[in-house]
């Protein structure tokens, strides 16, 4: 027997209040997973499009929430005429409900430029010109409307034919429909608004001049900022907002897990209050009483952070797949995730495990005998 | 018979003037006490229910604190210990009354428990568990737990728990309280056996006068007090 057998015997004596604690550490670990995962997988995902794309830097208007504000497309002739801009192009993407989607990503790109050299045709093709009335779609959108090559998407009142199925190599452009940016407009009456200016860099532009064109973009488009591609998603507004959102609610049910452990195991030392007057009485230091009080409620973080990331996986992974967020969602279920969860679900452990062992090793051992 | 505890002159307990109140001061369970216990000795102390024998000896264990008086363990002050658990550990062993074994761990997990505050490996105490319970002829219970032994078996394995780290000192709280005449025969002659056996000091709180009858010297309790205390063997 060692010192660990003593702490899993205390977990184990009440089987049921034990299993429902744990419930209870696991649901809110399921929810740090969960949530957390969303919005780091999202902005992953949003930073590896823009990669893959070979953007080197956004102007947008990112206030406006999730996505920018709409603004006056004409501002492409005037940052293009701008020292190192290699390439601009306009876009204009929503969220949209499409169909049966309550919510997808439909990008209307400007046509011909190189957001559109970057998919890769599965089946049928890209539209012939930005005139055709037509959409490409990612493969997870294709998948999650049910559509394929020559059946229609209704994009608000309008009915656009499918062209083509794409692979845009990132879960953002997979999700999405894709289609010329005057058709977009024109289907949503945003006629000469774009909410994203995207640029391509010449290859020997310095970090000074960089930020020079920051200064110029600056000057003639106040209310917008131009970000380098790897601080999109660290500065938009509205990823800002979702991770908050995301780490409030799994610090509240990290809280009400600490609330839940903290009782069982205050519930545990006044029941053992006996067993713990005949440890002291038979020599037992009292650091030790707290240790083992704190290694229990540790365990039970440990137990209840483990069957919490693996709830909160699989809950992703069904989420998933999904009609409603197929295409939309990339989980990060890194390593540092769930280790992570782990970690605050231990903490939690000992951190409810506090109070409680405190109170016990402050037992009067011959009071404690009698009780 | 009184048994012929040899004390060695060395003075294990002292105590002077020994008080303790409960309840703010409105329950006086010991009202100045004075004895002295040497090494090797066997006392008992008898009286009737309430005049403060448990008391006595929860303050001879170091269970609580005196409210006035001194109380000494080899010269040092009982009140005065920054660590009364390591005392526990080290030089003192309890017997209860109502034997106080964990019901969820099994009889040798009960006996290795002390061991945690000693220097043995995890082998080790299997060992020593297995050797304390084969002395008190349980060793074929060693994997049970205490709810399929009798009354006398718990109390044999409470015994063998009580010596897992070796003590100099036993402390029996009524250890036949709760026995049969068969069984409380059965641990006494086990008590006396180890008291010989190992020159254990064995202080026993009992209110039956033939097992204080075994004992070198008796202490006779009443309403707090010490009301009859035989010469002291080492000072006479």
């Amino acid at each position: 027997m060692t010192f660990f057998t003593i702490v899993f015997r205390g977990l184990i004596r009440r089987p049921v209040r034990t299993g429902l604690t744990l419930l209870g550490i696991s649901i809110g670990i399921a929810a740090v997973v969960a949530l957390v995962g969303m919005a780091w997988g999202y902005e992953k995902s949003i930073g590896r499009q823009l990669d893959v794309i070979g953007i080197d830097m956004v102007v947008s208007n990112m206030s406006g929430g999730l996505l920018p504000k709409v603004f006056d497309e004409s501002l492409q002739g005037r940052v293009a005429a701008f020292p190192h801009v290699a390439e601009v192009t306009p876009t204009l993407m929503l969220m949209l409900s499409v169909e049966e989607a309550p919510l997808i990503m439909v990008s209307g790109r400007e046509w011909g430029s190189f957001t559109w050299k970057m998919l890769r045709v599965l089946d049928g093709r890209i539209p012939k010109d930005a005139t055709e009335r037509a959409v490409v779609l990612g493969r997870l959108a294709a998948e999650g409307l049910g559509k394929k090559v020559g059946d229609t998407v209704q994009i608000e009142a309008e009915e656009l034919q499918v062209v083509g199925i794409v692979d845009g190599q990132a879960v953002v452009e997979n999700g999405a429909i894709i289609l010329a940016l005057p058709l977009l407009q024109e289907v949503t009456g945003n006629e000469g608004k774009v909410n994203f200016l995207n640029i391509r860099l010449t290859k020997d532009t310095t970090k000074p001049e960089v930020a020079r064109l920051r200064d110029q973009i600056k000057e003639i488009f106040p209310e917008g900022r131009a970000l380098e591609a790897s601080e999109v998603v660290g500065t938009s507004q509205g990823f800002r907002i979702a991770r908050a959102m995301s780490w409030s609610t799994a610090l509240l049910a990290i809280i009400v897990g600490v609330l839940g452990v903290m009782n069982t195991m205050l519930m545990t030392v006044f029941e053992r209050t006996h067993e713990i007057g005949i440890l002291l009485a038979v020599g037992w230091k009292r650091q030790r009483i707290i240790w083992m009080v704190l290694c229990e409620s540790a365990l039970l973080g440990l137990l209840g952070g483990i069957t919490g990331v693996a709830l909160g996986a699989a809950g992703l992974k069904i989420l998933e797949s999904t009609t409603t967020m197929r295409g939309l969602l990339e989980p990060d279920l890194s390593p540092k995730l769930l280790l992570t969860s782990i970690a605050i679900a231990v903490v939690v452990g000992v951190i409810s495990g506090l109070y409680p062992g405190w109170r016990s090793s402050r037992l009067s051992p011959s009071r404690a005998l009698q009780a | 018979m009184a048994q012929d505890s040899t004390p060695s002159g060395a003075l294990v307990y002292e105590a002077r003037g020994l008080k303790k109140i409960f309840d703010g001061g409105s329950v006086a369970a010991l009202r100045g006490v004075d004895f002295q216990v040497w090494e090797g000795e066997f006392v008992a102390i008898v009286g009737p229910s309430g005049c403060g024998k448990s008391t006595l000896l929860q303050l001879l264990g170091s269970l609580d604190r005196p409210s006035e008086g001194s109380l000494t363990y080899r010269g040092q002050s009982l009140a005065d210990l920054r660590d009364p658990s390591a005392y526990r550990a080290a030089e003192i062993g309890f017997v209860f009354q109502a034997f106080h074994l964990l019901p969820t761990f099994t009889v040798a997990e009960n006996v290795q428990i002390p061991m945690f505050e000693g220097p043995l490996s995890r082998g080790e105490r299997v060992a020593r568990a297995r050797e304390l319970l084969h002395e008190v002829g349980l060793e074929h219970r060693l994997d049970h737990f205490p709810s399929e032994l009798s009354g006398g078996e718990r109390q044999r394995v409470a015994i063998a728990r009580s010596l897992a780290n070796n003590p100099s000192v036993l402390l029996a709280d009524e250890p036949t309280g709760n026995l049969d005449s068969e069984n409380a025969a059965h641990i006494v002659e086990l008590l006396l056996q180890l008291h010989r056996d190992r020159h254990t000091t064995l202080i026993l709180v009992t209110h039956d006068l033939t097992i204080a009858a075994l004992a070198a010297r008796t202490l006779r309790m009443k309403d707090g007090r010490i009301v009859h205390s035989p010469p002291d063997p080492v000072a006479a």
